[in-house]
């Protein structure tokens, strides 16, 4: 009880609350302004929070990536442009509401589902985690490198397009993350000579270049910057918003925790949540003609999955080290560099810690409640501001943030040069997340690859020998073999169907 | 055709990884050595790219035979060049920063990039010179990160603090 009321007093108090609010007001714009994503707003932000305590500094990354997740579905309601890629599954459906003069509507549905949404996933993360965590503790190298592995199959197996581009971008993280002195033999590997480089590619430098430089030249190239001023809505953002989940509060509950799954699954993120909870409502709807034309109940499972999908993706953050989606993948950065190791221990020696953790969680999601209100009385600001304006403001933010994490140029230089790469990987259609996640766990990987052989004296078999190690081993040789299983029940049902058809 | 060429790019890249991965120590005592990831991540990356580049030499095969589509072909060159000049202003900061001053820099980038997209050239300005104090504000002063003063204007911000 006592360290419960510690961690209550880490985050009840002026500092951490202003926190907050900046934070989530923060989140809210970049959100709300297409083009920049909810990961990079977090990216922008680790170099603020690495000079405050842990404390705050994960409420403001929780609070951001929480608040500009719902507001990427201002502009989308707006103006057709989804704010973030997490908005993007009902964008269509939230516009035709929209130009039924059912705009705030829409937004105040989409805020409840949210929260909703936001809470659902903070309860899982708090009542799941400690038990995981328990278990987690008898892992030895052998599980961790298997949990690695996994991870990093997941992401390739879950990312939307070629499987192949998602591989290529892996290998690209990974190599990065063998820079620096080998653990084991202390053999400097691609540095180059250059001294910063010894201790391996830093990651916010890496994260900073991949999703806000890379954005930043997306927009100089495209162009184009179309901006009409839609008609303002003048409804009431929550007379309606009571009947509407009184009616749909199963596809609330559902899209809730489908977003919790699939954002606890390394490498999918709230976008891919998104997508398969309005598909999966859509599927399952009693009124199935009326998606597409505007329909309500198309928003409420989406936008109850993307928020949920946020807090989702912490529980594997936190008990394994292993992030959930590009946003945890920058937040274990920052745990390591405010000495909060992930990983089970956290959850036995953290005690207020964990509980303040938690409570930040509550406090953000809620806190979305009267922002958001006030965000969609005054949508018009977001959708005003200029991106002209805007972009060269973020690429100073860039430059000073990679600095500003070791004072050094070279983080510069490594952000510029990712930030490169990443464009030219992201205009030919090759996902990030899986660069990133290969990036995070590639030391996971290869460290408890060699020490777990340090152990057996090189017997690969050992990797097979304990029960838990052995099957996480053949999860991962599952997920190997899943494409090419689903490939042949594919060709073994598609004649069946043929003949089915000439039948009729 | 990119992706022919990211194919191949990715399995050269792949083989100078693998050669370099070569060169590392082996222990006698470990029957694993610091090659031995690095040379699997160039053996993926050699392996992939080649199937990406062999999957594209099909699709440009059949493309040959069929009528060139003018949309295909014109490539947005500008469109590349423009979205180069962020990376350039990058460049001149870590080049002129020392010299210039971080604050001198990013107020001279933000109005020439907002100059760009035909903001208006006061507006551009005014907002450009209000950001880089408060960047510099925030950073050096709060956050207490040396950033370059520059040698052209040394103490001009002391009145901030």
């Amino acid at each position: 009880m006592e360290t419960f009321l510690q961690g209550l007093a880490m985050v009840f108090n002026a500092q951490t609350l202003l926190v907050i609010v900046a934070a989530a007001v923060f989140g809210l714009f970049v959100g709300a302004i297409p083009g920049l994503t909810a990961t990079m707003a977090v990216a922008l932000l680790v170099p603020i929070t690495f000079y405050m305590d842990a404390t705050p500094a994960i409420a403001a990354i929780v609070a951001t990536s929480a608040m500009a997740i719902f507001a990427g579905d201002i502009p989308g309601t707006y103006l057709n442009i989804p704010g973030t890629p997490a908005s993007a599954a009902y964008v269509g459906e939230s516009y035709r509401l929209a130009r039924q003069g059912r705009a705030r509507e829409t937004l105040g549905t989409n805020l409840l589902c949210s929260v909703f949404g936001g809470l659902f996933g903070t309860l899982v993360l708090v009542f799941v985690s400690p038990s995981l965590a328990e278990v987690a503790l008898n892992f030895s190298s052998f599980e961790y490198f298997w949990l690695a592995l996994l991870g990093l199959s997941c992401s390739i197996f879950i990312a939307i397009g070629s499987r192949l581009k998602a591989f290529l971008s892996l290998t690209v993280g990974l190599l990065l993350s063998t820079v620096g002195l080998d653990m084991m033999s202390g053999a400097p590997r691609f540095t180059f000579g250059v001294p910063d480089l010894m201790a391996g590619v830093n990651f916010i430098p890496v994260m900073i270049g991949m999703f806000a430089l890379n954005e930043i030249m997306l927009f100089y190239g495209s162009r184009n910057e179309a901006r009409s001023v839609p008609a303002m809505a003048k409804d009431s953002v929550f007379r309606h918003a009571p009947a509407t989940l009184r009616r749909y509060w199963r596809n609330m509950l559902r899209g809730s925790a489908l977003g919790t799954l699939i954002g606890a699954l390394p490498g999918a993120g709230a976008d891919i949540a998104a997508w398969i909870a309005y598909a999966l409502g859509k599927s399952r709807s009693k009124e199935k003609e009326k998606y597409g034309s505007g329909h309500i109940e198309g928003i409420v499972d989406a936008s109850s999955a993307n928020n949920s999908g946020i807090s989702g993706a912490w529980v594997p953050a936190l008990v394994f080290g292993i992030p959930g989606d590009t946003i945890t993948a920058i937040v274990i950065g920052v745990l390591y560099m405010k000495g909060m190791n992930p990983g089970p221990t956290i959850f036995m020696n953290g005690g207020s810690q964990v509980y303040a953790l938690f409570t930040v969680f509550f406090v953000a999601n809620l806190m979305m409640l009267p922002l958001g209100y006030l965000a969609i009385r005054a949508s018009k600001i977001f959708i005003l501001t200029p991106r002209k304006m805007l972009m060269p403001v973020i690429l100073t933010f860039c430059i000073v943030g990679a600095f500003a994490i070791n004072n050094s140029v070279t983080d510069i230089w490594i952000m510029l040069v990712i930030g490169l790469v990443a464009f030219v990987l992201a205009r030919n259609d090759f996902p990030m997340a899986p660069a990133i996640l290969g990036l995070v766990l590639g030391g996971t990987l290869e460290n408890s690859f060699m020490s777990s052989m340090l152990k057996s004296g090189g017997d690969l078999l050992a990797f097979f020998e304990r029960p838990i190690s052995a099957a996480l081993g053949a999860l991962v040789i599952l997920i190997w073999l899943l494409p090419t299983l689903i490939k042949h029940i594919r060709r073994l049902r598609r004649p069946a169907a043929a003949t089915a058809g000439d039948e009729k | 055709m990119r992706d022919f060429l990211l194919g191949l790019a990715f399995a050269i890249g792949g083989g100078v990884v693998i050669a370099v991965a070569q060169t590392y120590p082996t222990m006698p005592s470990l029957q694993y050595g610091p090659s031995l990831f690095p040379s699997l991540i160039g053996a993926g990356m050699l392996i992939g790219g080649a199937l990406l580049a062999l999957s594209q030499v099909r699709v440009l095969a059949a493309r040959r035979h069929a009528p060139e589509d003018p949309g295909l072909s014109r490539y947005d060159y500008l469109g590349l060049a423009l979205s180069l000049v962020p990376c350039a202003l990058i460049v001149f900061y870590i080049l002129a920063a020392e010299t210039l001053g971080a604050g001198l820099c990013m107020l001279l980038s933000m109005w020439l990039l907002m100059l760009m997209r035909g903001a208006k050239w006061w507006l551009a300005l005014g907002v450009a010179l209000v950001v880089s104090l408060i960047v510099t504000l925030l950073f050096s002063r709060y956050l207490l990160i040396p950033l370059p003063e520059g040698v052209l204007l040394p103490q001009s911000l002391a009145w901030i603090g």
